[in-house]
């Protein structure tokens, strides 16, 4: 045991103390927020807006027809047509020239076949659609005059029909669009959370036995522990390091957040108008964050701790210990390749396969994948979120922990063997013959 | 203090024998060589001693007591192929392997210092492993194995990497260690590196135990009683009447002397007395093979 805790020491510490482990824990956060103000950036940067002149013959858009962001709309008079369609050509900065035909008899359909736009270069679908759009909503207005209905008819007339769904077996367990997509976030965020952190630091592991391995240290580090404490130590010093990069970022991100919120509040009432401020008044912010933080508090948060971290720490510790009975096995870096899929493809699909548990949580699929043990660190945890029966829970716990017991004997015998065999590439019979001796 | 009785060691499930039947009997504060061609067996017997793997059958004993894992902590094992840590410090690295073999941290630490000072090295703790050329690595890896004061070292293949001058020092540092009452065995295949070190040796070849006793006893054995005389001044007529009496062999003539190389059973007292008469003797001796010819004429019987 003290040997253990000896190995685990070691390897927390020359891990933590590398430059590299110090800058990538620093800096991967703001990394991440700078490439998405990038990919933002560059979306922004794409984007432009358009100048058209527009000659109104029918009258009923002279007014109506506001300008916006993406696009400008000049008002020419039906005069000027003939002009500005020939010299259209050599305009700069005018991308076209919108021409809207006398409305006769409230025919809205001819309007429509005999209304053109001319262009001088060519513009971007968003700016066909946006300038459909405006149009549309111009001629639905008129239309809605002609028609003699107030709008706030039509608005009654759009109204979704909503359905109140109520769960007769458990009262609670009625959950709004709302609930569903806050569960659904929560369980995609500890999901990927897992699976990222059995990739990135199983592979980790796995270099150490391999560096070991090369180093030829092994041999000397055997000659004074099992070779059982010699991996455990590692897989435990491995874990320390990944618990204190997560500490560091999240405490990051902890910070950051308090830093932004009080930035983001002065930033919120300069949100630009129009749709915007439509959409705003529709749905409260103030009321979504409030029924959001309602429905994270009424989840069981004690049960989803204690699932995250058990199913977590155990599903880490199977895919670690095959990871360092991977890495014992081969000679170098690059035939871990062919191996670690084994270790990938189980995972990935537990991944996959999650995303329907999330659109049904209580289906077969999601009970499978939960149980097996290849894919249970992922499935059981993105199903925690909308409550799963206690049996199935315990049931998965109990095929989790005897299973990561055998894959550490496993890869205990396969790592004893490996560590001292040099030069030659194991295939998986010889894996079997170790695991068999 | 080591006592190996039969052990036998197969490998690819009994397909590849490692060792067979192999015993020998290391007796306390001696040096013991284990000599042999590469792939002999050496490395596996010496592994089952360090307990990495386990032999199929026979026993080994250290003081009489069947090896255990309590043994561990009294062995001190350097391997041929040499590792330590590439981004570690010395230091820290040293500290590490003394308390993997149970040393507190302080005692550890004031052993290491004493072996330092021993090797002229003590500016380097702080410097990291990849810092350090291989013959200083080398050093390192020598404290690492002597730090817990194991009443057995293993060294295997103690010299390789190691210039004249260190070779010497290391040399010496292992006498010592051997004056203080440690058990030595080392094991090469340079037969001649080690030869005027050890006090017994086995010789090894095939997995199997060609021979094995007291350095002086084996070379005697196997000495083949010739002898090597260098004359000067030698008068033709005698030297005549001498070919016919001995058989002369490497017959060498250079700077006016004469070298060659005689078979002869009988007193060499006579001998010489016959060589007196041929011219003045520069230099008699008696053949003794080294290490590497009896293991050749040892194989090849």
């Amino acid at each position: 045991m003290k040997n253990i805790f000896l190995i685990t020491k070691r390897e927390y510490l020359t891990q933590v103390k590398k430059k590299s482990f110090v800058i990538l824990t620093l800096l991967a956060p703001i990394l991440l927020i700078g490439f998405g103000a990038l990919i933002a950036f560059m979306f922004k940067a794409n984007a432009s807006s358009s100048t058209f002149h527009v000659v109104d013959k029918s009258g009923i858009f002279t007014g109506n027809l506001k300008s916006n962001s993406s696009v400008t709309y000049v008002f020419v008079p039906e005069q000027t047509e003939k002009a500005l369609t020939s010299t259209l050509k050599e305009m700069q900065g005018i991308e076209g020239l919108l021409i809207i035909p006398k409305l006769e008899n409230n025919n809205f359909d001819q309007l429509e076949k005999d209304s053109k736009l001319l262009l001088n270069k060519k513009i971007g679908f968003d700016t066909k659609i946006k300038v459909i759009s405006d149009l549309s909503k111009v001629i639905k207005k008129e239309k809605i005059k002609t028609l003699g209905i107030s709008e706030v008819q039509i608005k009654d007339l759009d109204k979704n029909f909503d359905l109140a769904t109520q769960n007769v077996v458990d009262k609670d367990k009625v959950d709004s669009d709302l609930d569903f997509g806050v569960k659904s976030g929560l369980s995609m965020i500890l999901m990927y959370a897992v699976f990222m952190f059995i990739i990135i630091y199983g592979v980790r592991v796995m270099r150490s036995v391999l560096e070991e391995k090369n180093n030829r240290v092994v041999e000397i580090i055997i000659s004074s522990v099992k070779p059982f404490e010699l991996m455990m130590g590692k897989i435990l010093g491995v874990t320390a390091v990944a618990l204190t990069q997560f500490l560091v970022w999240i405490t990051m991100s902890v910070i950051g957040a308090l830093v932004l919120n009080t930035g983001f509040s002065t930033l919120k009432n300069q949100i630009p108008g129009g749709e915007n401020s439509e959409m705003m008044q529709k749905f409260d912010l103030k009321q979504i964050a409030m029924e959001i933080s309602h429905t994270l508090l009424d989840l069981n948060f004690g049960l989803i701790i204690f699932v995250f971290i058990v199913f977590f720490l155990l599903g880490y510790i199977f895919y670690s210990s095959m990871y360092a009975a991977i890495g014992s096995a081969v000679d170098n870096e690059t035939e871990t390749q062919q191996f670690t899929l084994f270790a990938i493809i189980p995972l990935t699909l537990g991944m996959y396969g999650s995303f329907t548990i999330m659109s049904n949580p209580e289906g077969p699929l999601g009970f499978w994948l939960s149980m097996i043990p290849f894919t249970s660190p992922v499935a059981m945890i993105a199903r925690i979120p909308f409550g799963v029966p206690a049996w199935q829970i315990a049931l998965s716990m109990i095929i989790l922990v005897i299973s990561t017991l055998l894959m550490i004997y496993l890869a205990a015998k396969i790592y004893r063997v490996g560590i001292l065999m040099y030069g030659n590439k194991a295939t998986a019979k010889e894996l079997w013959k170790w695991i068999r001796s | 203090m080591l006592k190996a009785e039969n052990v036998t060691k197969t490998y690819n499930a009994g397909k590849k024998l490692a060792l067979e039947n192999f015993s020998i009997n290391v007796p306390e504060a001696s040096i013991y060589g284990l000599l042999g061609p590469n792939g002999a067996g050496k490395t596996t017997f010496i592994r089952i001693i360090n307990q990495i793997t386990q032999q199929d059958s026979g026993e080994v004993y250290i003081n009489d007591q069947k090896l255990n894992p309590h043994h561990i902590k009294q062995i001190g094992y350097m391997p041929e192929e040499r590792g330590l840590y590439k981004n570690m410090g010395v230091g820290d690295q040293i500290l590490y392997f003394g308390e993997l073999k149970g040393m507190s941290k302080a005692d550890a630490l004031s052993q290491a210092k004493y072996w330092f000072e021993q090797l002229e090295i003590d500016q380097w703790w702080k410097k990291k492993l990849s810092e350090l050329s291989k013959g200083m690595a080398q050093k390192i890896q020598f404290v690492v194995t002597v730090l817990h004061r194991p009443k057995l070292l293993i060294l295997d293949e103690p010299f390789s990497g190691f210039d004249p001058v260190n070779a010497n020092l290391i040399k010496d540092q292992i006498l010592q260690l051997k004056k203080n009452g440690t058990t030595i065995i080392l094991s090469t295949h340079r037969m001649e590196s080690v030869e005027e070190m050890c006090d017994y040796v086995a010789l090894i070849d095939h997995a199997k135990k060609v021979l094995d006793g007291k350095v002086f006893d084996v070379r005697e054995k196997f000495k083949k009683n010739i002898f090597g005389i260098t004359l000067s001044e030698v008068n033709e007529e005698g030297f005549n009447l001498f070919k016919n009496q001995y058989e002369i062999q490497d017959f060498k003539l250079e700077n006016n002397l004469s070298s060659f190389n005689i078979q002869n059973t009988s007193d060499q007292n006579i001998l010489l007395q016959e060589l007196m008469k041929v011219g003045k003797i520069r230099s008699f001796d008696e053949k003794i093979p080294s290490m590497n010819e009896v293991f050749i004429n040892a194989v090849k019987q």
